[in-house]
């Protein structure tokens, strides 16, 4: 199999990039693919504490770089998945230790030996990001359905295509539907319509995020999660598999928070999903 | 529906709509590099250029900046009062003296 490059971006801080990288990245190794996720915050790493890895850290992307050690060295297994490994960003560098040339190199070295390369960018527009997309065959845009978020972008989807990438998809995080529902905030479709770009996933809003970072667990592998379950398609989709886009209609009903609320939620949960 | 129909009450927009009719008017102000100070002098030429064949009602002239259809455009609206008669090529005649003058 053709290995692939993909870049995780969005302009915007915290929307969910490094989230997003960390999911996509295990729903990836889960469907059976050899997987690297790749920090490149230097200087801000966060990748490693999502994934839950922020213990076993020796080496870095910058020594990779600077060949203090060797690719192997550095890449930390996964704990729960054979085929999902971490490069973790330097955290006591800064974003000007590695150029868009050694960036570059490192992306031929890492095709070598995954089926997929994901590489979770630093927010901004600087070399950080360019540094990010240098190698990458595909970009996807993360962005929350709010101005901010969407104005940033936009921005980055211009600048994506001025280096010569093609058209970057778009996940559409944090999307609380019921507020779009009511008029409150932009649905999928403004966003849409505003970007002109092709929609890879929309995740929910979803509480069980913030827990499943806590415990440095991805929530692809909480079946209970719309989050996870968006995630998983996502990374469906990327794969080529033909995935309904029905996160946004699939609205849980008073009766199934009520019975997640108390506990009996994973098995009649998924049957809504299968039926 | 634009921002101005909303400004203009002629329906009360949901706050997302909104959000996404200010997203628009400032995505082409960012792509386009126009800013309401040029905007304004895009107006004045036009209404110029206009007036010069048309009686032109500028109070209630509109122009502003869209995203349709993958393209940004500038979208102007021009309530004209009556015709004027003007088909002679006054102007043409102009621009050739200027020329001229130049050499």
């Amino acid at each position: 199999m053709e290995s692939r490059v993909i870049t995780i971006t969005s302009g915007k801080g915290g929307v969910g990039k490094t989230t997003t990288t960390a999911n996509i990245g295990t729903a990836l190794a889960l469907q059976g693919k050899r997987v690297a996720v790749v920090d490149s915050d230097i200087g801000l790493r966060n990748l490693d504490a999502i994934l839950g890895l922020e213990n076993r850290i020796v080496y870095d992307l910058v020594d990779v770089v600077e060949g203090q050690c060797r690719l192997r060295q550095a890449l930390i297994k996964d704990k729960r998945l054979h085929d999902l490994y971490l490069l973790p960003a330097a955290q006591t560098r800064d974003k000007n230790a590695v150029n868009s040339v050694q960036m570059e190199q490192l992306c031929q070295q890492l095709r070598a030996e995954f089926d997929f390369v994901l590489i979770d960018s630093p927010a901004g527009i600087e070399q950080g990001f360019r540094n990010a997309i240098v190698g990458a065959d595909e970009i996807i845009i993360v962005a929350n359905p709010e101005m901010a978020s969407v104005r940033d972008a936009d921005r980055i989807i211009g600048l994506v295509e001025a280096a010569g990438k093609p058209e970057p998809r778009l996940i559409l995080n944090r999307l609380r539907a019921e507020m779009a529902r009511r008029g409150d905030m932009m649905d999928v479709a403004d966003v849409l319509e505003v970007l002109g770009v092709d929609l890879l996933g929309i995740v929910p809003e979803d509480e069980m995020i913030i827990v499943a970072t806590n415990k440095g667990e991805p929530i692809v592998f909480e079946k209970r999660s719309r989050a996870g379950r968006a995630f998983l398609h996502a990374a469906q989709r990327i794969m080529g598999e033909e995935v309904p886009l029905d996160e946004v209609t699939e609205v849980p009903s008073l009766l199934e928070r009520l019975r997640r609320l108390v506990g009996f939620g994973p098995a009649l949960a998924e049957k809504r999903v299968r039926s | 529906m634009g921002i101005f129909d909303f400004i203009t009450g002629r329906k009360k927009p949901t706050p997302g709509e909104l959000a996404k009719e200010r997203l628009k008017v400032a995505l082409v102000q960012d792509r386009m590099k126009v800013n309401p100070e040029l905007l304004e002098l895009i107006k004045s030429d036009l209404l110029t250029a206009i007036s010069r064949r048309l009686d032109v009602d500028e109070q209630h002239v509109e122009i502003r900046l869209a995203r349709e259809d993958h393209w940004d455009k500038l979208k102007a609206e021009v309530p004209i009062k009556r015709q004027k008669i003007s088909f002679e090529c006054k102007v043409t005649v102009e621009v050739e003296k200027d020329d001229e003058s130049e050499l």
